[in-house]
């Protein structure tokens, strides 16, 4: 057997040298770039208007020269001829096999068309993922989530299978059911949100007398929607609850699986990059940064999506490299401390640049506060006012002048802001079961 | 250390990827001949569409390297 093959989904590119994955990279992104430019008209008319044709890029530096997508441009050209796609569509619509949309939280949904080959290519992506978790042919994984028009979970229920786990589809059952369902089939592995995996803890102590760790035998929990799973005292909170192993993995539905934390959880996430090019981008300057220990915007080229392609698009997602090669052996580059925000979600209060999953990393470190918690932004005259509420479990209600002094001393070292702690009876803050809405930015209804 | 043994290995097998290469290759030549010869049979244009889709699934994982693998790191 080849060295590796037990450890690596594919020990051939996920332990490739740097030099040649670039080398491969440039191949197959040439490739992408020829296929959109022949077969897609927004393509060649965005490419056209920049005075670039692929045969332009030669070398992987000029890869920076193609012009970007934002996901603004796509909702211009959907709802038209081929319809609903419009001109983005490659392919016939007779051979699209699978449509997805974008949730729509920052406007109007995307639409995501696919062929059959591009499905294969969705699990495929996946199944690097799941490898890379340990997820093998003796686990069985449950799936506690209502399939949907979204992406999410579909195409890693395929890739679970790919890799010949038993998949149970915990679809329309509630928290209860589902947690019983896990229990009596002695489940080893599941998927879910961060804010899901806390609230189905929560659930299965209050309303089932059962305690995760003790009483089921979930060992390794994939967090997908969420950047809970990188933040390092909200991933604390899920595998103490589970006693399991709690990874994390990026992805959209306009791009792919594109990133995966690894067994060896160095605090980061890995870039599938035989699957995928990740390009870091200063958010003021747009200078692409290659050099570890800067943040930036991540600008996404999924190579070998058919259908609808992904070309230097926009993600927004925010991250920046690792300067250490990972212990598990690969050589896909990681982001440190994965996405740790998205470029629309960080704003400014007060003047500084605050981004939730800071604050998030903050209550989740506090062991007398429950999971929950909400915060609301607000604009008094000229002054912003920033509200943290939160809640003491029961245990700790008599220590509260206390909390609340260390929780504004580390929110103000953490994030060099002042906030009001609003303190609310334990279970009385609104519950989620998917993504939660904690952050509230009233500001501009304000105005 | 590890970083270093695995460049060896991926030079070792080349010629097992070469191998699984042309037996790539062959399932694809034969999926694409079952699609010429359906003659309209959905039940053998539609399967064979599928071996097509995961067969590039394999060329992505392995006959899209070859050429790579000439380069020196």
């Amino acid at each position: 057997m080849i060295e590796g093959a037990e450890e690596y989904w594919n020990p051939i590119l996920e332990t490739m040298p740097q030099e040649r994955l670039r080398a491969l990279q440039l191949k197959k992104f040439r490739r992408i770039l020829q296929w959109a430019y022949e077969h897609s008209k927004f393509h060649r008319q965005l490419y056209t208007k920049a005075g670039l044709e692929p045969g332009d890029i030669k070398t992987f530096e000029d890869i920076a020269r193609v012009p970007k997508v934002e996901k603004a441009m796509m909702r211009d050209i959907q709802r038209k001829d081929p319809y609903p796609y419009g001109d983005a569509l490659c392919v016939p619509l007779e051979r699209v096999t699978e449509f997805h949309q974008t949730s729509g939280t920052t406007g109007q949904p995307v639409y995501q068309p696919d062929t059959w080959q591009d499905w294969e290519w969705w699990s495929e992506a996946w199944s690097y993922i799941l490898y890379a978790q340990g997820f093998r042919d003796t686990d069985r994984v449950f799936i506690p989530f209502g399939y949907n028009i979204f992406v999410a979970y579909w195409a890693g229920h395929y890739a679970a299978e790919k890799i010949g786990c038993e998949v149970v589809p915990g679809g329309v059952l509630d928290t209860k059911a589902r947690i019983l369902k896990m229990q009596e089939l002695k489940a080893t592995a599941m998927m879910a949100t961060p804010t899901y995996v806390l609230a189905m803890a929560d659930t299965a102590r209050r309303e089932l007398g059962l305690e995760p760790a003790r009483d089921l035998c979930i060992r390794k929990i994939l967090c997908a929607g969420e950047p809970g799973a990188s933040i390092p005292s909200t991933k604390k909170r899920m595998e103490e609850a589970w006693g399991a192993r709690v990874y994390d993995h990026a992805g959209a539905t306009e791009i792919g699986a594109w990133g995966y934390e690894c067994i060896a959880q160095p605090g980061g996430i890995h870039v599938n990059e035989a699957l995928f090019l990740v390009e870091i981008e200063d958010l003021l300057t747009g200078e692409l940064i290659t050099e570890p220990g800067r943040q930036g915007k991540l600008i996404i080229t999924a190579f070998d999506r058919e259908a609808q392609p992904c070309i230097r698009f926009d993600s927004k997602d925010i991250a920046e490299w690792a300067a250490e090669p990972c212990p598990c052996g690969r050589t896909f580059r990681w982001l440190q401390g994965g996405v740790v925000g998205r470029a629309d979600d960080i704003t400014k209060v007060k003047g500084v640049l605050l981004a939730p999953s800071a604050i998030e990393e903050v209550v989740r470190s506090f062991p007398e506060l429950s999971d929950e918690f909400e915060v609301v932004i607000t604009r008094k005259g000229d002054m912003d006012d920033i509200t943290l509420k939160v809640e003491l479990i029961p245990e700790a209600v008599e220590r509260r002048e206390e909390v609340e002094a260390r929780l504004v001393d580390q929110l103000r070292l953490k994030t060099n802001l002042r906030y009001n702690i609003e303190f609310h009876d334990y279970d009385t803050l609104p519950r989620y079961t998917l993504k939660a809405g904690r952050f509230k930015d009233l500001r501009k209804s304000h105005k | 250390m590890k970083h270093e043994a695995q460049r060896e290995d991926v030079m070792v097998d080349k010629e097992l990827l070469v191998k699984i290469d042309e037996k790539i290759q062959a399932i694809k030549k034969a999926a694409l001949e079952l699609r010429e010869l359906s003659n309209g049979i959905q039940a053998v244009e539609r399967n064979a569409d599928r071996i097509l889709a995961s067969t590039k699934m394999l060329e992505i994982n392995i006959s899209d390297v070859l050429e790579i693998l000439e380069i020196s790191p």
